[in-house]
């Protein structure tokens, strides 16, 4: 008799066509056979897990269409089911998968959009909160807030493609009008935010890419100011500052911190 | 809650939903649609003060032999905190091994040893919620040679271990009727009354296996008319329940949904009607 582990455990490579002979002696068979019983299971899980794929990914659909999507998917979805049951935050390796999927080499940004509406899908399924906002800061020292760890807000990141991945996600939303996108355009940085509705992006220059990216890694405001300096000596953080303040990209400060630095003044 | 009828509220009614506060009994929402944070979330909470809720999870694996994951457990507590529905339930029915998903409700043999499982998971879960919650008959595509217990009586031996109350699926009975060579009315004769807190009415794909028809519990058409009057017959045994309206694929317009929640609401209160002639 299969032991319910065992059962359970068969299933798996069910989902990867594997013939599992134990679990299909298992089930009963009459005019519709065991495996094409245990098929139906596969189809669902195969099909659902596809179609939560091209909910998130759906920027990457609509470039691909239905058909060579679901193929895709299917792939990934043999090599690597989710590790828990909450289908928005499935996907994480696909951009991955898509950048070896040999069948979309042709298709050299297709993993940077898909990047994008990961991190858009991410953005939009985190938790609001308070942000940052310029009167916060007004109440300290200038050179307490240079010292500041800011934290971006949650959901926001910031990402890189050396594709115009932005103008690529424009005209392959639904509606979009019927353009056609230089590749050769070159590339773009993006800062990813959750806003009160939904999620969307922002283009930021290389500089404020990597002050971003250093704030992101824990740098103080002074330290990330100088990494944007060195990308680009035109960096200029009275006017980068105040538009990343009001697009609300960093997250409240923590009280605790905001307590320790008014006890040091 | 009373014996109204409702609908399974999915996301591309809420707009719809949180703009007109269309009638209806209750919403029922997915557990693991609103576990991640959104603006979704905040639209169901604005909704809980207008209507009865009823929150399903999909993703507890109740029948899993390695346990309910602790962290999914946690995440549905605290939305069951935070909502404070009516009713809370799952499935009998398993979606994870070796701490993968399957996105599937898939079949359990009913023996003892799954029922030992099952009974174990239910009460951990009860525990953790502080409440009763509602196990669902599944839609069968298999049975296993090797089960020893039929699904009734599988489950109502659930319920005389765990305590836990059940949630009747209408459609599941019918799909799994006709897909395992069952009669519903012999699978409907004896259930254990007093637990059944809910009812589901959805439709079902007929789709081809071998050649032959096998029916899909896909929750994409009107509810079937042999689903309707096995209704009436639930109705006339156990008498009326909070009864649900479920649609998930190809979702039609929302009007869709409340007429068939009316056709639903009509059924009860016949049933009601009689019951209070009777006594």
């Amino acid at each position: 008799m299969l032991g319910l582990r065992d059962l359970q455990a068969a299933f798996a490579g069910i989902v990867k066509g594997e013939v599992q002979s134990r679990l299909e002696a298992a089930v009963v068979g009459d005019s519709i056979s065991a495996a094409a019983r245990l098929r139906v299971h596969r189809h669902h899980i195969e099909q659902s897990l596809a179609a939560a794929l091209a909910a998130t990914f759906s920027t990457v659909q609509t470039i691909v269409g239905e058909d060579f999507f679901r193929a895709m998917a299917r792939r990934y979805v043999a090599g690597d089911l989710p590790h828990q049951p909450v289908l928005a935050e499935y996907g994480a390796g696909f951009p991955a998968f898509i950048a070896d999927y040999e069948p979309a080499t042709s298709l050299p940004y297709l993993a940077d959009v898909a990047r994008l509406d990961w991190a858009l899908n991410l953005a939009f399924h985190s938790v609001a909160a308070n942000h940052l906002t310029a009167a916060d800061l007004s109440s300290l020292p200038a050179e307490r807030v240079a010292g500041l760890p800011l934290k971006l807000a949650p959901g926001a990141v910031v990402l890189h493609s050396s594709y115009p991945i932005d103008r690529i996600w424009q005209v392959s939303q639904p509606g979009a009008a019927d353009e056609s996108v230089a590749l050769g355009a070159g590339g773009v940085s993006l800062l990813v935010l959750r806003r009160e509705d939904d999620a969307a992006f922002v283009p930021v220059s290389e500089a404020e890419e990597a002050f971003l990216s250093a704030l992101g890694r824990g740098e103080t405001l002074e330290r990330a100011a100088e990494v944007g300096f060195r990308t680009d000596d035109a960096f200029d953080l009275s006017t980068t500052f105040p538009r990343l303040l009001a697009l609300k990209a960093f997250a409240a400060l923590q009280h605790h911190f905001v307590e320790r630095v008014e006890k040091a003044v | 809650m009373h014996a109204v009828a409702g609908i399974g509220l999915r996301s591309p009614h809420l707009a719809e939903v949180a703009h007109d506060r269309p009638a209806t009994g209750f919403l029922e929402i997915h557990a693991e649609n609103y576990l991640a944070g959104s603006p979704a979330l905040r639209t169901i909470e604005q909704l809980r003060a207008d209507y009865e809720f009823s929150l399903h999870a999909v993703g507890l694996s109740l029948g899993s032999v390695e346990g309910i994951d602790d962290a999914h457990l946690e995440r549905v507590a605290a939305l069951a905190e935070r909502l404070a529905p009516a009713l809370i339930s799952d499935h009998l029915a398993w979606s994870v091994s070796g701490g993968r998903y399957f996105n599937d409700l898939l079949p359990l043999p009913y023996t003892e040893e799954a029922l030992d499982v099952v009974v174990g998971n239910v009460q951990r879960l009860q525990d953790r919620l502080k409440r009763q919650v509602l196990v669902e008959n599944p839609s069968c595509y298999l049975s296993f040679a090797h089960s020893t217990l039929s699904e009734p009586a599988f489950l109502g031996e659930l319920v005389r271990r765990s305590g836990c109350g059940l949630l009747l699926d209408v459609n599941n009975i019918v799909v799994t009727a006709h897909n395992l060579r069952l009669d519903p009315a012999a699978w409907l004769a004896d259930l254990p009354a007093s637990a059944i807190g809910e009812y589901h009415l959805a439709g079902h794909a007929v789709n081809d296996a071998d050649g032959e028809p096998i029916l899909i519990d896909d929750h994409g058409s009107r509810v079937s008319e042999e689903v309707w009057s096995l209704l009436d017959a639930v109705l006339d045994r156990y008498g009326p329940r909070p009864t649900l309206i479920e649609w998930d694929t190809d979702i039609p317009a929302l009007g869709v949904l409340l007429e068939e929640a009316v056709r639903a609401g009509r059924a009860l209160e016949v049933r009601a009607g009689a019951n209070a002639r009777a006594a």
